[in-house]
């Protein structure tokens, strides 16, 4: 999944034009270390913190960014620390734990997250450089009490055990899905294959994706 | 048998849990939201031996948001009381920050504490760590092995000696880590001097005896929390370092400490499943009757504790034969302690027993199913015990049925589809039926929905779902008027979540504890002149839905509701236990399993795909079979990582591990999983447990790593007797 993710696609905070229309890992690392670095350039710009007191002096004395992104249909407007993935903004600050931390590293898609409909790993996408995205994570994909289609048919097909890696096996299964990778079983077992299940619930994670699919 | 109907049990149900698993709101170890915590992280040892000649933690202390380094130089002493009981194996474990040793690559020499993630993360990367450095020893093939464990029975030497066929043969296995997706984790707190951790643990009464005899607390001191565990493995069957890790910081800083592991830390002291060097000999006649088995084995364990599993079992009791020696010697290396990881000792010991068993009979030109046919004993032959149920050839039967084992070419690569060379194994899997004593209670409401408690954990097998299907049957009640809590010291305790002795044990807890609350509610019943039940046997009453009825005659009874609304009770409660039978067994208890495999190996390229896995189970009664199919497909998969990719390397000229992370340790991921097959016998083993059953998570496992590489055989002609088999071996 790594090979196909969108973060160039999501627009930089800053007027940095490093993005390639087809970045690998080892570029993509390249050009948040780029951005990152061109959001230090720009210091602190304040705004309001969801930090405490303590937290918030120490983001003070740091390079730290003001952003504003949609959360599951909720604005939200920060302060981060600079080095602050938007995985930990969503589970350290917003209390959004459903997003997993699993590798921190982009190898194991616990972490998966939808970026403006995109299928993401939200651990190596720096949160200072989603200004204006959408940011949809497995708290926000049911409809009150109306589970979405695909969390039905985890369900149904006991597509998990631990349940660690099921949010972003869900949010992948979503993109996925809206991308039209489920010709064939054979078809999805490739573009799920960002998502390590280390309960080797593959076969029925396949049936889930497949069957959802199939009802659209 | 329960005199219940069996509703619930044996029903293929969805988990109770699945809504809170797919919204995300199931709280894993560090996601408990504990007013006030701050972060630690820890500085792992940069040499694999050695001393500890400085620490420099001034740039470290100096930046925004770090509260404070801790390091053996300033860390206060710690009791570290024994622990007997625990899972800590013979030795004497790590102690942090005690002293100012190096035992292996990675070990915590230090932890930082700040008041935000990103403050602790980049904080540990600035603590300067000065060592004196040793050549360190890692290498299973060339350190000092223990003093052997032995087994002899006849004389295995000159019965192979006469023998008419014999083989030698050697394998290996690698270091395999359990790699669970949720990373360990603790949040610690004290409140006084009474410490509660959220924790990422397989066995919540293991953690807390440990905590309490490291900070030398009474146990009630001590609460350990852990509803959800996001995989384990076996990697949580033990409090390791860093729980006191985390605790030790909470103290020193007067704040709620929540640290977690990265990745990298996981391949550094949370236990694996150590590498092996394994030489099978073997001595049958002509028809490949087995006549004796010499095991001499290698397995790595750390320099400070001796860690041994059961890897011998397998060797005395599979196949019949009259000559058995075994030699089991640990080899001390300048590594973390290995720990059980799923199918333990019996998964490594499969592999090599099972792949020679292949190897025996391609020299004998025998079916290799029927060579097993052949040494199926009558009796367990290590302890002379009657088997409770031994249903392996029937698994034979099944499994060749439904896999095609008739279109199998015996002559290895002779199968090819284009650049595909295609190739069938079997194997036979065999896992102790492990029982525990455990503890339940059960709790009957006025408004008729039961809440049953024990200290039990749910990795993923379903522990919530199987506990509450047991109970509802037992109480009587549906299943959504039943609630099963665990994950919590306070709650009556139970064994390791490991081992499969869960279902058997605490499962039978609950059994016990539930038929307590029932009888009890019969009692009052018919003592009960105001009850249609009133005079009846209590033995003569079922409950149903909630309702108290006549067993013949469902017209005359009462709902519980009624009952105690009526007696003015606002609840039922009451105890419930297991133990195994004291005094010696009188039974063989194990599980088994026949497991078929499919593979292509590209005849140019040496890459081997898994195109189809089946496997069938004597596993005693199924009591989720829903739940129970999804593990052995999960087994399957973890087999499939153990044949083909799962091998932790290390460089050992320092010590250090070279892949450890997800990238370079391969696991299994959606495109190497193809369609998988589960059958589990019907039936149960009623000498081995209340419920009949034999367990499962372990047993699914076993047998699908030799089976691939049985395969493998056939596909190629090519027999690897390393694991992992790689496409180099095949070149």
């Amino acid at each position: 999944m790594s090979d196909e993710l969108p973060q160039c696609e999501v627009s930089p905070p800053t007027g940095s034009s490093e993005s390639s229309p087809a970045p690998s890992r080892r570029g993509f690392i390249a050009t948040s270390t780029v951005l990152g670095g061109a959001v230090v350039a720009g210091g602190v710009i304040g705004g309001p913190s969801l930090l405490g007191p303590e937290e918030a002096s120490a983001a003070d004395a740091l390079p730290s960014s003001r952003v504003s992104l949609t959360v599951n249909g909720t604005r939200r407007t920060v302060t981060v620390d600079n080095r602050t993935s938007l995985l930990d903004l969503l589970r350290e600050h917003f209390g959004l734990t459903g997003s997993k931390k699993g590798c921190n590293a982009g190898a194991c898609g616990a972490c998966t997250v939808l970026v403006d409909g995109r299928r993401v790993n939200s651990c190596l996408t720096l949160a200072v450089r989603l200004e204006g995205v959408e940011v949809t994570t497995i708290e926000g994909l049911a409809d009150g009490d109306q589970l979405h289609p695909l969390q039905q048919a985890f369900i149904d097909e006991d597509a998990f055990q631990c349940g660690y890696c099921t949010p972003g096996q869900i949010l992948s299964g979503v993109g996925c899905i809206q991308e039209g990778h489920t010709g064939s079983p054979e078809e999805i077992r490739e573009w799920m294959s960002g998502n390590i299940c280390r309960c080797g619930c593959y076969v029925k994670i396949v049936r889930a994706v497949h069957s959802t699919a199939g009802r659209k | 048998m329960s005199p219940q109907p069996q509703a619930a049990v044996g029903a293929p149900l969805s988990r109770v849990d699945g809504r809170l698993k797919v919204t995300g709101k199931a709280l894993y170890a560090a996601e408990h939201d504990v007013d006030g915590a701050v972060h630690a992280v820890i500085v792992d040892a940069g040499i694999g031996r050695g001393r500890i000649t400085g620490i420099d933690t001034r740039s470290a202390e100096t930046h925004p948001g770090v509260l404070k380094v801790i390091h053996h130089r300033n860390a206060p002493k710690l009791p570290y009381r024994d622990n007997s009981g625990s899972n800590n194996p013979e030795g004497r474990r790590l102690r942090v920050f005690q002293d100012d040793r190096v035992r292996f690559h990675g070990q915590p020499v230090a932890v930082v504490v700040a008041t935000t993630l990103e403050a602790a993360q980049h904080g540990a990367s600035l603590v300067k760590v000065r060592y004196d450095a040793e050549q360190p020893s890692t290498d299973l093939t060339k350190a000092e092995p223990d003093r052997p464990t032995n087994y002899a029975r006849g004389d295995a030497e000159a019965a192979l000696r006469s023998a008419t066929v014999r083989l030698d043969l050697t394998y290996r296995t690698a270091r395999n880590h359990h790699n669970p997706m949720e990373p360990h984790a603790t949040i610690a707190r004290w409140d006084g001097g009474k410490l509660t951790v959220w924790d990422k643990t397989q066995w919540v009464v293991g953690t807390q005896t440990e905590l309490a005899a490291v900070f030398g607390l009474e146990t009630d001191a001590v609460r350990v929390i852990s509803p959800f565990v996001g995989g384990g493995f076996g990697t949580s069957l033990r409090c390791w370092p860093h729980v006191v890790v985390a605790a030790l910081a909470a103290r020193e800083t007067k704040r709620p400490v929540k640290l977690v592991l990265s990745r990298k830390q996981m391949y550094l002291g949370t236990g694996f499943r150590p590498s092996y060097e394994y030489r099978l000999r073997l001595g049958s006649d002509r028809r490949g009757r087995l006549s004796a088995a010499v095991h001499d084995l290698d397995a790595e364990t750390s320099s400070y504790e001796k860690f041994t599993e059961s890897i011998l079992a397998a060797g005395q009791m599979l196949y019949s034969m009259p000559n058995v020696s075994q030699a089991y010697r640990t080899v001390p290396l300048d590594l973390p302690t290995p720990l059980y990881m799923r199918g333990p000792g019996f998964q490594t010991a499969s592999f090599v027993i099972e792949s020679a068993m292949d190897e025996l009979a391609h020299k004998l030109g025998v079916d290799p199913i029927e060579l097993r046919r052949r040494n199926e004993p009558n009796e367990d032959e290590s302890s002379g015990l009657p088997f409770s149920t031994r249903r392996l050839r029937e698994c034979y039967t099944v499994g060749a049925r439904e896999f095609g084992w008739h279109r199998r070419a015996p002559r290895p690569r002779s199968t090819r589809e284009g650049d595909w060379l295609i190739g069938r194994g079997m194997a036979a899997g065999v896992y102790d039926t492990a029982r525990m004593p455990a503890q339940a209670r059960a709790r009957l409401d006025a408004d008729g929905t039961a809440l049953v408690e024990a200290a039990a954990t749910d990795m993923g097998p379903g522990t919530y779902t199987s506990q509450t299907q047991v109970a509802a049957d037992a109480l009587g009640l549906t299943v959504r008027s039943v609630t099963f809590r665990l994950g919590d010291s306070l709650y009556p305790p139970t064994p390791p979540h490991g081992g499969s002795m869960t279902m058997a044990s605490v499962g039978s807890a609950t059994l016990d504890a539930c038929n307590n609350v029932r009888r009890q509610a019969i009692n009052m019943a018919v003592e009960d002149r105001e009850s249609p039940l009133y005079g009846v046997a209590a033995d003569d009453v079922v409950v149903r839905g909630g309702r108290l009825h006549v067993k013949n005659d469902p017209t005359r009874g009462e709902t519980y509701r009624r009952l105690l609304a009526r007696n003015d009770r606002t609840h039922l409660e009451a105890d419930g236990s297991f133990a195994p039978p004291s005094g010696p067994e009188r039974h063989s208890f194990y599980g088994y399993n026949a497991t078929f495999a499919e593979v292509a190996v590209d005849a140019t390229l040496g890459l081997v795909r898994v195109r189809r896995v089946l496997g069938v189970y004597d596993a005693g009664r199924i009591i989720s079979p829903k739940l129970a199919d999804s593990q052995a497909l999960g087994g399957m998969v973890g087999g499939i990582g153990t044949a083909l990719l799962e091998r932790t390397v290390t460089d050992h000229r320092d010590g250090r591990i070279v892949n450890a992370n997800l990238a370079d340790y391969l696991v299994p991921v959606n495109a190497d999983v193809p369609d998988l097959k589960a059958i589990y016998l019907d039936g149960e083993d009623r000498e081995a447990d209340p419920l009949g059953v034999k367990g499962l998570g372990e047993l699914v496992m076993i047998g699908v790593a030799p089976a691939i590489a049985n395969a493998v055989f056939n596909a190629t002609g090519r027999r690897v007797r390393e694991l992992p088999i790689t496409a180099e071996a095949l070149l």
